[in-house]
């Protein structure tokens, strides 16, 4: 860690290039032509202050709009010497989970810190987030206690949510759909967001064993372009809950759950095999028994046949997800 | 062949319909050499056709920059593609058909639309003089692969692809695959351009396909259906086919459950309790697919490519 005393003109980040930064901003934007202007201004004076060496990663997904052109403009203005703009850019709109990955990836700096490019979030938040960061903790999530959305259609759905995140992983965080969040460069760099993981990166660095947070921040309401959410994806989440609730609690010993469901559904099937010999010396119908009780007893066996399998695949993974603990002091 | 650097390599697959390849060569060639390209053809011979395979080396003989390849059998022209890629020694490489589809006039195009900065030129033929059997068979294909795929690509079997080498890596061609790769570029985020093209007199005889093409066919685009869809996302998929499975056979189990603990009905003679445990026992193992799915694509999250960077300002 660098350190920067008050009476040094500038911390020199660029001459020293093998000095990594020691803060990284990783900003997702799309089509954000009228917000990143004033992001960008907002940071500096945020975080001008900290006397700290930083770098700003702005995710373009690909705009269709000036935004590029706007960031290419900062970045070549950029006459400071104690911060970097990076601009990263899509040959497509691949997502937001996507762009926060790809942040993630070419970040470099101790924290790194994610954060909306839409204004929503207020960057003079950041230094309370490193605050905590300090205090020991390896992720702080922010917690947009009072939301300026949509009460209908954003806050309600998002409340719902986060109670069935929290319930189901055992991770109780109260908003964790907030990008504004920070995390420990050797947390975000063992796990890795696809599809739409970045809804649970807190559930998720709980597989590296990460110690979690939140603190209140402040957020603002849109005040240009379009929110890109809606409520047409209760499904996708859902189905996204269900495998992070697998993850967490399941991926170091799959077959204990498949093997859980398989031994209920033996035992229905033991159970109707004996409700039909009962009915056989009674003399009365044990077609209908017999059958049910073959199809649960094919479905238990099955169903620990696929937790043999799981296992197999947890075995034989390359050097995918560390789900090992963490080196902690 | 010298050392020097090839322009293009044209990559031909000989299957079972093939035109004229001398003319087929000598056109195409000629072209490339208009347009002042330094040029390789790469034949791939995808089975036994002997009558190709000796005009080939006829005019390997007479000194033209040919390579031929020849499979033991038939194996698809993904393999014969992606063999031909392999082989490839120029800096982009062109696809052709194995029958004369397009004017060679419109090579230039291709090269404009190339040396622009595409990685992946393909071609519309337009406007298509068809056989009206053909039109249909066209229609009907490209209008379940838009409603699949939500590619709005208007002629995606058309043979004629300016491709760059370096792109070639992200592509795993298996199968039928070959069909579909500018549906496969777009998913992983190349650039790619699609230019109309004039067809050529040959392309427009009629063509009768064996039926069991169609199943075939239609088995590529529900392999494609996963691999734009699901491929991250398997759960999305089975869970959803699973539960609607799952909740009509829990309902049709309950009803009949609660009834016979009424005392109002006997279960001993009701079939459709069987249609009910059938149903969840069903919808269980369709579940249970997506979850092993969506561990499998977690254990090789590294692997999965997500994004495709463009530009890097530092």
């Amino acid at each position: 860690m660098t350190k920067f005393s008050m009476n040094t003109a500038k911390p020199s980040y660029k001459e020293k290039d093998s000095a990594d930064p020691y803060l990284s901003l990783v900003i997702p934007v799309h089509n954000e032509e009228e917000n990143v202007r004033i992001l960008y201004d907002e940071i500096r004076v945020a975080l001008n202050h900290l006397k700290k060496t930083f770098e700003i990663i702005f995710v373009d997904d690909c705009s269709t709009d000036a935004t590029f052109e706007i960031l290419r403009t900062i970045n070549r203005n950029n006459k400071e010497n104690y911060y970097a703009i990076k601009i990263i850019r899509f040959t497509r709109n691949f997502g937001q989970t996507a762009a926060m990955q790809a942040g993630f990836d070419y970040a470099k700096g101790e924290i790194i810190v994610s954060l909306d490019g839409d204004l929503q979030n207020d960057p003079q938040d950041i230094p309370n987030l490193l605050a905590k960061i300090n205090e020991g903790y390896d992720v702080v999530c922010g917690w947009r206690k009072n939301r300026k959305d949509k009460t209908i259609t954003r806050i309600i759905p998002s409340k719902i949510a986060n109670w069935i995140i929290g319930r189901t992983t055992g991770v109780y965080i109260h908003d964790n759909g907030c990008s504004l969040k920070a995390f420990r460069k050797e947390v975000i760099k063992s796990v890795r967001l696809y599809s739409d993981l970045h809804r649970f990166i807190p559930a998720i660095t709980t597989l590296v064993g990460a110690r979690i947070t939140e603190i209140v921040v402040n957020h603002r309401a849109r005040k240009f372009g379009t929110t890109k959410y809606g409520l047409s994806r209760t499904w996708r989440v859902m189905s996204d809950i269900i495998t992070v609730k697998m993850l967490i609690h399941f991926s170091d010993k799959p077959i204990v759950w498949f093997a859980g469901f398989g031994f209920f559904a033996g035992i229905f099937g033991l159970v109707m095999a004996l409700v039909s010999l009962l009915n056989m010396f009674n003399g009365s119908q044990t077609t209908v028994y017999t059958t049910s009780s073959i199809l649960f007893l094919t479905l238990s066996g099955s169903l620990i046949s696929w937790g043999l399998l799981a296992e197999y695949f947890i075995k034989i993974r390359k050097s995918g997800h560390r789900i090992d603990q963490l080196n902690k002091p | 062949m010298g050392t020097k650097n090839i322009d293009v390599s044209v990559v031909i697959p000989i299957s079972e319909r093939h035109d004229d390849i001398k003319k087929l060569y000598s056109i195409y060639a000629d072209e490339l050499g208009n347009l002042d390209k330094s040029y390789e053809f790469i034949f791939i011979i995808d089975g036994e056709f002997p009558e190709a395979y000796q005009e080939l080396i006829g005019l390997k003989n007479d000194g033209h920059p040919i390579r031929i390849i020849k499979f033991t059998k038939n194996f698809g022209e993904s393999s014969a593609l992606t063999e031909g890629f392999r082989q490839a020694r120029g800096e982009a490489i062109l696809t052709l058909a194995s029958y004369i589809q397009v004017e060679p006039k419109e090579l230039e195009k291709l090269f404009l639309a190339y040396d622009e900065g595409y990685e992946l030129v393909i071609t519309r033929r337009y406007p298509r003089e068809d056989p009206i059997i053909n039109k249909i068979q066209s229609y009907v294909y490209h209008f379940l692969v838009r409603k699949i795929t939500g590619a709005q690509f208007k002629d995606i079997t058309s043979g004629m692809r300016l491709i760059n080498k370096k792109i070639l890596s992200e592509f795993d061609l298996y199968g039928d695959l070959h069909r579909f790769i500018p549906i496969l570029a777009q998913g992983k985020g190349i650039r790619l351009k699609e230019i109309n093209v004039k067809q050529r007199v040959e392309d427009t005889r009629a063509r009768y396909v064996k039926p069991g093409v169609y199943l075939g066919r239609g088995l590529d685009l529900l392999t494609l259906f996963f691999l734009i869809k699901f491929t991250v996302k398997p759960l999305r998929f089975f869970g959803l086919i699973g539960t609607t499975i799952f909740l009509p056979g829990i309902i049709i189990t309950c009803t009949l459950g609660i009834l016979r603990v009424l005392g109002l009905i006997n279960l001993a003679n009701r079939p459709l309790l069987i249609l009910g445990i059938l149903l969840i026992v069903f919808g269980l193992q369709l579940f249970s697919i997506g979850l092993i799915g969506e561990l499998i694509i977690f254990t090789r999250a590294k692997e999965i490519a997500q994004y495709r960077i463009d530009e890097i300002i530092e």
